[in-house]
């Protein structure tokens, strides 16, 4: 039996510069888009509360800055800002622009750097969610990345749910978290009976070993 | 926290955890039943509510944040009258400032507490939570919490940013954990900014311990996965706040044990609010006696003044029961100790007295039942549990009995009703009733000269009043202007304060008053330049001393005009009072405590 109390989720979004992360966030945290584009400097965190399914959620979003580095071949790379940040994470958005060609590749990049950075315990089965976003640019004429080049790619590794958004117009937002949620409460570890040692009198007041105790 | 707390969750909560059992039910394999299964009230689901998206975002919105505090910042008018007024007195205080909680009260003064700079009438600053005397009772707590969270939101809300003194838990993941004002879950976001920051650092192989902004201070402090915040505009000193935040991780300890990091080894994104739910009046009362309990900096504890006698009586039944596989036996009086008596070479730190006291104290179902819970003394052993077992005597008196045995109900219970019959027989509860009646040390009664000093201790501390050696002029408390003073036994672990009297009549300026002395202690305990032997200061408040020797330190305030040589003698003359009362205000001998 699931426990109906809220979930807090956290999910790191990722993604090249300039493919809508933070608008994607905004679109669907404030209802918002702007045309402008801003560089994401610091990290940008926001909280949304969404119900489904008749539970609770709350996702903490973040959206990581990268250091744009150069390497001695010259060739752009990003340096993140560490293992910190995605610590704990629930669930990580891959963002791409569909009109952007390399945008798409880097998604393995992208894909390999979570998993190294947040180095989950299962990380075949963790949950990742991708996106094509900018499906509105010049009614579409200027895509690049077909829909079926992107689900291919999501089927091989490990059937990745797929949604292509907008987030100037906010189409297929709300679904792509809807899913992030559902996915949450598909992984959901069972609730597990912590259990502490108790001080054992035969070794006094010593420390006790900590062989057995949190099963969680 | 009561967030999380709207279902019915299997896991072991030692901390809401329906402590009591019911005397003779399913006892026995009564913990494993309550700990495999709790059902949680249901604390008003508040699913339906308005939703406001938390933001941050770092680091520009955070120094944002610290400036729009500060825009809000009152400028308080120097206070130049010694005695500032208070809108309300004691507890009325409290109560008023609480009905305001959240609401953003239109005048921060009339809920009693005006920082540290004297009174203020400015009706735009930022509010601390006026919160009335020691005794207030959980539901008043609960009340507080419940009305944040009907009316705020989360950090981009004015009534939370206005908040004086902010302490926040969270994961190193970033998520929340407790929070003292505000939903703990519409700060996600916040707390991601604060873990980002904490992570950034850390990252520079470096330790980030305080971030000043204006007159904000941000502490942190990192106890392996738990991260401890604390933001704050009332000018305590560093080393105060961290070690409140020391302590409030100690009450997160007693509750869970260390264990808890085990969880987060193996699970990072393991979320711990469930496991606290139902304890947030542990924690706001906690917080609260930063406010007007000084053993949380003194870090000793303080003794229920009782004829020598009728605390040996006390001991003496205690003691019997700890040689029967009893670990600690403690009988307490709200926040005071009657007696306490340990298993041999079991010694109880003076903070865990106070992290335990603070968890039964807070807990209401404690008082309505006896009850048996596992709890973790942190500094006896943070790895792990004790079993206690306790039970109110009378609406004051609470005897709490810890064994290592997690099958010891029935045992403990035998003990107690043999330790009860003996405090009957012997009248110790009665002589509890009646020195929480007559008081503590009364500065009126500090004895004028020596000669009077031998009358003076063969009284009971109340009864040398009834004809007092110095008559107080109104107003002015005892001899040379003394208003009140804290004297710390050093090799007891003990101190006694002594009872507030006029012109520190209400809480707010005993508060200011705890800070004042908070401040000294830090300044005498500094380590880079202290520690000191003795400190004279004068400010538009009072004149504070602080004298500290091998055997004691003494803390002692004074009307601002009082004259330093007076003063000083006159903190003489407490030394030796306190040394001729200590049978009475002390607890001697077969203590425990050896540290």
């Amino acid at each position: 039996m699931a426990s109906r109390r809220r979930m807090l989720l956290k999910v790191i979004i990722l993604g090249d510069s300039g493919v809508g992360k933070t608008s994607l966030m905004n679109q669907y945290v404030n209802k918002k888009f702007s045309n402008q584009y801003k560089a994401t400097i610091g990290a940008d965190f926001l909280t949304k509360e969404i119900q489904v399914e008749d539970r609770l959620f709350t996702l903490q979003m973040l959206i990581l800055p990268f250091l744009q580095i150069w390497d001695t071949a010259g060739q752009e790379r990003f340096q993140s800002l560490g293992v910190a940040f995605y610590r704990g994470a629930d669930c990580c958005v891959l963002v791409y622009d569909v009109n952007v060609v390399k945008s798409f590749d880097n998604l393995n990049n992208w894909r390999e750097e979570f998993l190294i950075q947040a180095s989950p315990s299962d990380p075949e089965n963790f949950p990742f969610v991708v996106l094509g976003n900018k499906i509105d640019v010049d009614g579409g004429n200027s895509r690049v990345v077909s829909e079926k080049k992107a689900k291919a790619w999501c089927a091989s590794k490990g059937n990745i749910p797929y949604f292509e958004t907008s987030a100037k117009e906010g189409i297929n937002v709300e679904a792509a978290f809807e899913c992030i949620a559902k996915n949450a409460l598909k992984n959901e570890p069972e609730e597990e009976i912590y259990l502490p040692d108790t001080v054992d009198m035969a070794g006094s007041s010593r420390l006790q070993s900590s062989s057995s105790g949190c099963e969680c | 926290m009561d967030s999380a707390s709207d279902a019915p969750i299997k896991s072991l909560r030692p901390a809401d955890r329906e402590p009591n059992i019911a005397a003779g039910l399913q006892q026995v394999s009564a913990t494993e039943a309550r700990l495999s299964s709790v059902t949680l009230k249901d604390s008003s689901s508040r699913d339906g509510e308005d939703r406001v998206p938390s933001n941050g975002s770092l680091p520009a919105d955070f120094y944002d944040a610290g400036e729009e505090i500060e825009a809000e910042d009152e400028e308080a008018p120097p206070s130049v009258a010694a005695a500032p007024e208070g809108s309300f007195e004691g507890d009325i205080a409290w109560r008023d400032g609480q009905g305001m909680d959240g609401e953003a009260p239109p005048s921060p003064s009339s809920s009693g507490y005006a920082g540290e700079r004297g009174s203020s009438g400015d009706s735009s600053g930022i509010v601390e939570e006026s919160d009335g005397s020691g005794g207030v009772s959980q539901v008043d707590w609960d009340k507080g919490k419940q009305r944040l969270h009907e009316n705020m939101q989360d950090d981009a809300s004015v009534s939370w940013r206005k908040r004086k003194k902010h302490f926040i838990i969270l994961s190193h993941s970033g998520k929340p954990i407790y929070s003292r004002y505000g939903d703990e879950h519409k700060l996600a976001g916040f707390a991601a900014t604060l873990q980002a920051i904490i992570s950034f650092v850390e990252n520079g192989r470096d330790r980030l311990k305080c971030v000043r902004a204006g007159k904000h201070q941000v502490v942190f402090l990192v106890k392996g996965p738990i991260y401890l915040v604390c933001i704050c505009c009332t000018e305590e000193p560093y080393e105060s706040l961290r070690e409140q935040l020391e302590l409030l991780y100690g009450q997160m300890l007693l509750i869970l044990t260390k264990s808890i990091d085990r969880c987060f080894e193996k699970n990072p994104k393991f979320d711990m609010t469930p496991l606290l739910g139902g304890t947030e009046a542990v924690f706001s009362s906690l917080i609260h006696s930063f406010g007007w309990n000084p053993a949380t900096f003194l870090h000793a504890y303080t003794c229920l003044p009782l004829a020598y006698s009728t605390r040996q009586a006390a001991g003496a039944i205690l003691q019997d029961v700890a040689d029967s596989g009893v670990l600690f036996a403690i009988l307490m009086c709200k926040h005071k100790v009657i007696s306490l008596v340990g298993a041999q070479k079991a010694t109880l730190h003076p903070d865990d007295m106070l992290l335990l006291a603070n968890f039964i104290l807070s807990s209401e179902s404690f008082r309505t039942s006896e009850s048996f819970s596992p709890i973790c003394l942190p500094r006896y052993n943070p790895m792990a549990f004790l079993y206690a077992y306790v039970q109110y005597l009378d609406v004051d008196t609470y005897l709490t009995l810890l064994s290592t045995n997690s099958d010891a109900f029935y045992h403990l219970k035998d003990c107690r009703i043999r330790i009860e019959s003996v405090l009957v027989k012997s009248n110790v509860l009665n002589e509890v009733q009646r020195s929480i009646m007559e008081g503590g040390m009364h500065v009126e009664d500090l004895p004028v000269d020596s000669s009077l000093r031998s009358g003076s201790a063969s009284n009971h501390l109340g009864m040398g009043r009834s004809e007092p050696v110095l008559v107080p002029q109104s107003g002015s408390g005892g001899p040379a202007g003394l208003w009140h003073f804290i004297y710390r036994s050093i090799n007891l672990d003990q101190y006694v304060s002594s009872e507030f009297s006029s012109p520190l009549n209400n809480f707010s300026q005993h508060k200011r008053l705890y800070r004042a002395y908070q401040r000294l202690y830090a300044s005498m305990h500094d380590q880079q330049t202290g520690p000191h032997k003795t400190q004279y200061k004068r400010d538009e408040d009072y004149v504070l001393f602080c004298w500290i020797t091998q055997d004691f330190e003494l803390y002692a305030a004074f009307d601002p005009l009082a004259d330093k040589a007076q003063a000083i003698k006159t903190c003489n003359r407490v030394c030796q009072w306190v040394r001729d009362l200590e049978n009475e205000i002390f607890l001697f001998g077969g203590s425990p405590f050896s540290w």
